[in-house]
């Protein structure tokens, strides 16, 4: 079956190439939407079965590459088109193609009667086809093309609805931020090949070869070479994955569609930057001081924006924040060189995050159809204007909307660390690693108190989102209510199966402690990516030096905060519903300050991207204008003789131009000469 | 007295003789035809494009010299060369639809293209300083002419009076600086250069030696509109007629790179530690001003002179890492350059129409729902030259920053990938008006031409099958690295 | 003697090019400009450069100034104001002061005694002998044939452009 592993990002192309040239004429949704589905779930299939064989190798047998043809061969630099299976790319492959086929099937629902439903799903195909190229590449290079490739996809599809300036506007805004984070990523790839080519005549960006070099590096205990690659990438990460300080395009993003939002926005895309870290962990293990870095950022991402989400109001936003504090989360686990517990919670958090998305958009998808019908009654003509992804305009929803509902709150008690549930042995593991792992020292303490406390954040606002949404008093327009229903079958569908692998997705990764005690039942999570984690394997991260009691007192303390969130939210949400709102007037400065996301959009404006383009408009109307077009009889005169005078005019600047020139030629020999 | 017979090699200058008759022969015929029929140039003139490609083709890997020296036609000449009549064939496809429209159809365009290009090919090869100066003079005398070529038009006017005027400023300090070269060193054959300098350091030590390098490269940085010497490009490529545009941009930009690499690597490598200075500090301003400027540009065809600055100062980012990728990547960029900006070009010719050129970009809004593949096709243009893989120009900034990294130029790669981030911004405004704003026109006036559908082809396949299969081409460019 | 003259011949050469831009008539302009290529070819005299000199005074001095001379009057040009070029004027005014003292600086020098590089083959004796036309035609004919054969292609561009620009109709 390996051999056949081309077919996995073949089958997303074909389906891209059908819908996107021919979709128009065909206008047929269901053949559209069915083909899209089909293609990926064709996709989910391969790689199931290739799962299926690799579990039937020994444990360092796994990893097998498929070069189907060199493509840049110039001089010691060589790039394949090559596929990469070892264990870390099939557990992405299965997360990438399983969610993904589900919300390809939500989406049908989801979109019916859109605009441009042909569109959207050649650019979920396509994304699924740049995405399975990101996670498959065998090389830096073909990895950082399948990396353009979902920026490109996330940008077209977040301004789907392009009708709304703030959704093309939020997809420049999300493509340009990540173009910073790519520079970082491009840089790194080139500073890595060199420096390995020009120290130890390793000239390659293969990963396997890489990671069987990598024993020629030595361990960097001040700032080196090996330090500035692994933080070029780490900048690349936080680009893509909306870490401090480049995450504010995530939220934005959320102007797309909601399948959108839960695809690329929540389980996979944004995950790419914990892969490429993943990937890449022999050398990060090199270099500790960058896994610092990266643990802070990971560790301050996650409590910052859980700050934010407990203030917002539109459910995709909270979710949204959410998405950039648990994929905090996921990088403080790379930081402690924790990697198996990272992709462990990628992977729980694709579940229920894409649950949730999932939910909310089918929440939204009733209240807008709600919204719309009650518009036609004559005395809420209003109805339609009514913000459908407001949460103040919802609750008790779940009379309404009972599958909706219990799939919701399944995958609000996992993401909330709930014991039993997958979020929890993930997260538990991750705030385990970071506590007892020493390769921070005492800052360690400090991670694991960063992360504890946003996960009682985490509790709390994931669980206002539900009381306000599902309990309490129908906030709607009464005709609007009369309306609202439950969704279409191929919505409820997804969300079923989601929250199932929510309940039970974190199984294969029990703690060694839950394990022993339940009879010996091994983490089959870790063993399964030992060998990706040879190299980069910290001895001591298991923790093998603190005592078992501690565990279960750090576990115990973590379950207590989860409660204690919930609680919280419950006594604010249900019993005093009063209590926010005084507690907003009370402190109407931090309120504002908090619900405004801290200001950091508006503080970015003013530190780069007004300057920049002030710059730039000095250098075009300051020098290009008036230095050059002429003091006296540029600008001025311009406007005065635009009709008779052009002899004039074009003396004028020529005159100026020609000066420029001597300046230029006459600085620079000066400069030569002087010297 | 004793007869001597000058040493002639035709073999050496083939592909520029056949160009020089078949322009020769264009312009008689032009006599004989009615406006209408002077497509018909256009045909001829592909054709001997045609066979001089041919030509070039079949005499790669074998280099030869000629007219005692003042010729070579090596690896890297035809490499250059081909970059020259991929780029004259695709300018003659699109002039055609265009001069019609805009009713200056001239039958000299077509022998102007091709004089232009016999220049170029000259640059190339050229092996002695005069030669090299009179293939650049030709080129510019042709190029002050085809962008006046609009005669009724007074911006085509003004373009073509100030690229003369600057033009002929700018050959003055280059031909003082051969002049000076020639001084110091007693020859105009520039292995003859690198021979006489190798061999005395007081020729180095010269002051004049060291101004006429200068010299020299600041009249090459005027071709390849390098700052502070790129003052002309907006103005110029504004106002000339849009298939002429295309081709400055891109055969011109070339050959200026390929004679100020000839002449500073093969004549001048004992001033190398000089001039890579100089080529670091012109590269950084030209790509930050270029860049920097265009993001305030509404109209796109200044937008893309600017950014046609932009470009050469990533071309200047490999010129100065000196390495064999970073110059094998200027000639593998010049040649992907070529197909992403006479595509565009293409595509802004056919948006436009008679008298309203529609040159904003906001004329663009919801052209890609009246025109779904055209506007595709623009968009692999753009994300081409904002370097996106898998297009051409991904492949090509990389290869020359890659080129820069090998050579030590870490800060001069981090400039020039910040550089071409930045610059994203302005291709992305194009098509966020293309594909996210609601159409205000109809388009339909917007009719394809076979030619131009042809040269659309040919550029995609040419962006694309260059940034997917990079491999052969960069093959090709690195065998024509001699130096 | 030698030296006097040529510093007579050059300080000509240099006033008369300062008053080519700095005579408001152009008419004026014109005459300097014929004065400064005098100048020049007495210059080429003095270095043995004979055929150069009488080429300058023919082609120079002779028809290309007389057609200026002849489109300065035909096209009635007034004479300028001085103001709007003010600024310029200043600018190329420093600029020049900056050019002045880079060109003394390089000359003053005592690293740059020896100027003038390797001497070419062609010196005075061999001028008279052989003559200056013949050393030239040579040149022209072998070393530089191409290059030679390249100007009629740029006179060729140059007439087909100035043709089609210029001409009423096409």
């Amino acid at each position: 079956m390996f051999e056949y592993v081309w077919l996995i990002p073949l089958f997303p192309l074909i389906g891209f190439a059908i819908n996107g040239l021919l979709g128009k004429k065909i206008k047929n949704e269901k053949i559209i939407g069915g083909l899209g589905t089909v293609m990926v779930v064709c996709s989910f299939i391969v790689s199931a079965l290739i799962l299926l064989q690799l579990l039937g190798l020994p444990g360092e047998e796994r990893h097998f590459e498929k070069t189907l043809f060199t493509w840049i061969q110039s001089g010691n630099f060589k790039a394949d088109i090559g596929f990469l299976i070892d264990p870390l790319s099939v557990i992405m492959l299965m997360v990438v193609t399983g969610v993904g086929s589900l919300i390809h099937l939500y989406s049908i629902g989801y979109m019916h009667g859109e605009e441009g439903f042909y569109r959207y799903f050649a650019y979920l195909n396509l994304f699924t086809f740049s995405m399975l190229l990101l996670v498959l590449g065998n090389n830096l290079l073909l990895m950082f093309v399948g990396w353009e490739g979902v920026g490109l996809c996330s940008y077209l599809l977040i301004g789907y609805y392009f009708h709304k300036k703030s959704a093309g506007d939020a997809g420049k805004k999300a493509f340009v931020v990540n173009r910073i984070g790519d520079f970082g990523f491009l840089l790194g790839i080139f500073t890595l090949f060199w420096y390995f080519g020009t120290k130890f005549n390793v000239w390659t960006i293969n990963f396997h070869e890489l990671a069987l070099q990598s024993h020629l590096l030595s361990t960097e205990a001040t700032f080196g070479v090996i330090t500035l690659v692994t933080l070029f990438f780490f900048i690349g990460a936080t680009g893509k994955s909306a870490q401090i300080p480049l995450y504010t395009w995530l939220p934005d993003a959320m102007e797309g569609p909601t399948p959108v939002s839960a695809l690329i926005h929540a389980a996979t895309m944004v995950t790419a930057g914990v892969y490429m870290i993943a990937r890449m962990n022999f050398l990060y293990i090199k270099a500790p001081q960058t896994l610092m870095v990266v643990a802070i950022v990971g560790a301050a991402t996650a409590i910052f924006a859980a700050t934010i989400g407990t203030a917002q109001n539109d459910i995709k936003r909270v979710l949204a924040y959410s998405t950039v504090s648990q994929l905090g989360y996921m990088f403080l686990a790379m930081g402690v060189g924790a990697f198996t517990a990272g992709i462990f919670h990628l992977m729980t958090h694709a579940f229920f995050k894409a649950c949730l998305f999932l939910g909310s958009g089918s929440v939204i998808h009733g209240m807008h159809y709600a919204l719309h019908h009650a518009d036609h009654h004559e005395h809420c003509a209003h109805a339609a204007d009514v913000d459908p992804q407001d949460m103040r305009n919802m609750g008790g929803l779940r009379k309404q909307m009972p599958w909706t509902f219990l799939t919701f709150l399944l995958a609000t008690i996992a993401i909330a660390g709930i014991p039993g549930f997958a979020g929890f042995f993930s997260k538990d593991e991750i705030l385990w690693q970071a506590f007892a792992n020493p390769l921070h020292g005492d800052l360690n303490y400090v991670l694991w108190g960063l992360g504890a406390v946003a996960a009682g954040l985490t509790a709390f606002y994931m669980f206002r989102l539900v009381f306000m949404t599902f309990f309490g008093e129908s906030r709607l327009i009464p005709e609007a209510k009369k309306h609202l229903h439950e969704s279409h079958i191929v919505i409820v569908l997804p969300l079923v199966v989601l929250a199932i692998l929510s309940v039970v997705g974190g199984w294969i990764g029990l703690p060694k402690l839950i394990g022993e005690r339940l009879g010996n039942i091994p983490n089959y999570f870790e063993h399964f990516l030992e060998p990706v984690f040879a190299n980069g394997h910290v001895a001591a991260a298991e923790g093998a030096h603190l005592s078992a009691t501690l565990e279960w007192g750090l576990m115990g303390t973590s379950v207590l905060i989860a409660v204690v969130g919930i609680s919280i939210a419950y006594a604010l949400y249900i019993i005093a519903p009063t209590v926010p709102a005084r507690f907003v007037a009370r402190f109407p400065r931090l309120y504002q300050l908090v619900y405004n996301k801290w200001y950091v959009d508006e503080i970015y404006d003013f530190l780069f991207v007004n300057p920049c383009k002030a710059f730039g408009n000095f250098l075009w109307k300051g020098f290009d204008v008036v230095v050059v077009d002429g003091l006296v009889n540029g600008t001025a005169f311009v406007v005065k003789n635009t009709g008779g005078g052009m002899r004039y005019l074009q003396t004028g600047l020529v005159h100026n131009y020609a000066m420029t020139m001597v300046l230029g030629v006459v600085v620079i020999v000066g400069v030569y000469i002087f010297r | 007295m004793d007869l001597l017979m000058p040493v002639v090699n035709f073999g050496a200058i083939m592909p520029e003789l056949i160009l020089s008759v078949v322009a020769m022969v264009l312009l008689l015929v032009n006599v004989f035809l009615k406006t209408e029929q002077k497509a018909y140039l256009g045909y001829l003139s592909l054709l001997g494009i045609g066979y001089s490609l041919y030509v070039v083709m079949t005499a790669w890997g074998t280099p030869q010299t000629g007219f005692s020296g003042s010729v070579l036609q090596d690896n890297f000449a035809l490499f250059f060369k081909g970059i020259f009549l991929v780029g004259a064939a695709l300018t003659v496809l699109i002039a055609d639809q265009y001069v019609r429209r805009e009713e200056c159809n001239y039958g000299e365009l077509y022998p102007l293209i091709l004089f232009a290009t016999v220049g170029m090919m000259l640059m190339a090869s050229g092996t002695d300083l005069m030669t090299i100066f009179l293939g650049l003079e030709v080129l510019s005398v042709s190029l002050y002419v085809l962008a006046g070529f609009n005669r009724k038009n007074l911006k085509s006017n003004e373009a073509g009076l100030k690229y003369f005027l600057l033009g002929a400023f700018s050959t003055g300090f280059l031909l003082y600086g051969m002049a000076l070269t020639f001084g110091a060193t007693g020859t105009t054959r520039i292995a003859e250069i690198a021979k006489v300098a190798a061999a005395s350091s007081a020729v180095v030590q010269n002051p004049l030696f060291l101004v006429g390098m200068l010299l020299m490269a600041v009249g090459f940085s005027f071709k390849i509109a390098a700052a502070p010497f790129h003052m002309w490009t907006p103005d110029v490529y504004e106002g000339a007629p849009t298939p002429i545009t295309a081709f400055m941009s891109a055969g011109p930009k070339a050959a200026g790179f390929a004679a100020f690499i000839r002449v500073l690597m093969v004549a001048l490598p004992t001033l190398k530690a000089d001039w890579t200075d100089l080529l670091w500090i012109l590269a950084v301003l030209t790509m930050t001003i270029g860049n920097l400027i265009a993001l305030n540009q509404d109209n796109i065809k200044r937008m893309l002179a600017y950014s046609s600055i932009a470009h050469a100062g990533y071309a200047l980012v490999g010129f100065t890492a000196g390495n064999s990728i970073g110059t094998a990547g200027i000639l593998f960029y010049m040649l992907t350059y070529t197909f992403m900006n006479i595509g565009a070009f293409a595509i802004i010719i056919l948006v436009g129409k008679k008298g309203e050129p529609n040159n904003n970009v906001s004329d663009y809004a919801g052209f890609g729902f009246k025109h779904p593949v055209l506007a595709l096709v623009m968009t692999i243009f753009l994300f081409s030259l904002a370097g996106i893989p898998p297009m051409a120009g991904f492949m090509g900034k990389f290869y020359l920053f890659s080129g820069a990294v090998k050579a030590g130029y870490v800060w001069l790669a981090i400039i020039g990938v910040l550089n071409s981030a930045a610059s994203v911004y302005y291709y992305l405004r194009v098509m966020v008006f293309m594909y996210m704003k609601d159409p205000t026109e109809q388009f339909d006036w917007v009719k394809m031409t076979v030619p131009v559908f042809i040269t659309l082809i040919i550029c995609v396949v040419g962006v694309l099958g260059a940034g997917i299969w990079p491999a052969y081409l960069l093959g090709l460019a690195q065998n024509a690295m001699p130096f | 003697m030698d030296s006097i003259f040529f510093y007579i011949v050059a300080a000509t050469a240099v006033i008369s090019g300062i008053l080519v831009v700095g005579c408001k008539n152009p008419i004026n302009s014109a005459l300097s400009l014929i004065m400064t290529f005098f100048s020049l070819a007495t210059l080429y005299v003095m270095l043995d450069a004979p055929f150069m000199a009488a080429i300058q005074v023919i082609v120079y001095a002779g028809a290309i100034m007389v057609l200026i001379v002849f489109v300065i009057m035909l096209l009635n040009i007034r004479i300028e104001s001085g103001k709007r070029y003010m600024h310029t004027r200043v600018m190329g005014a420093i600029l020049g002061a900056v050019v002045l003292i880079e060109t003394l600086y390089v000359i003053m020098r005592p690293a740059s005694q020896n100027l003038t590089g390797g001497k070419g083959p062609v010196d005075a004796a061999m001028v008279l002998n052989v003559g200056h036309t013949e050393l030239i035609g040579r040149a022209l004919f072998t070393d530089y044939l191409l290059p030679f054969e390249i100007t009629s292609i740029l006179l060729l561009v140059a007439i087909v452009g100035a043709v089609l620009l210029a001409k009423r109709k096409v």
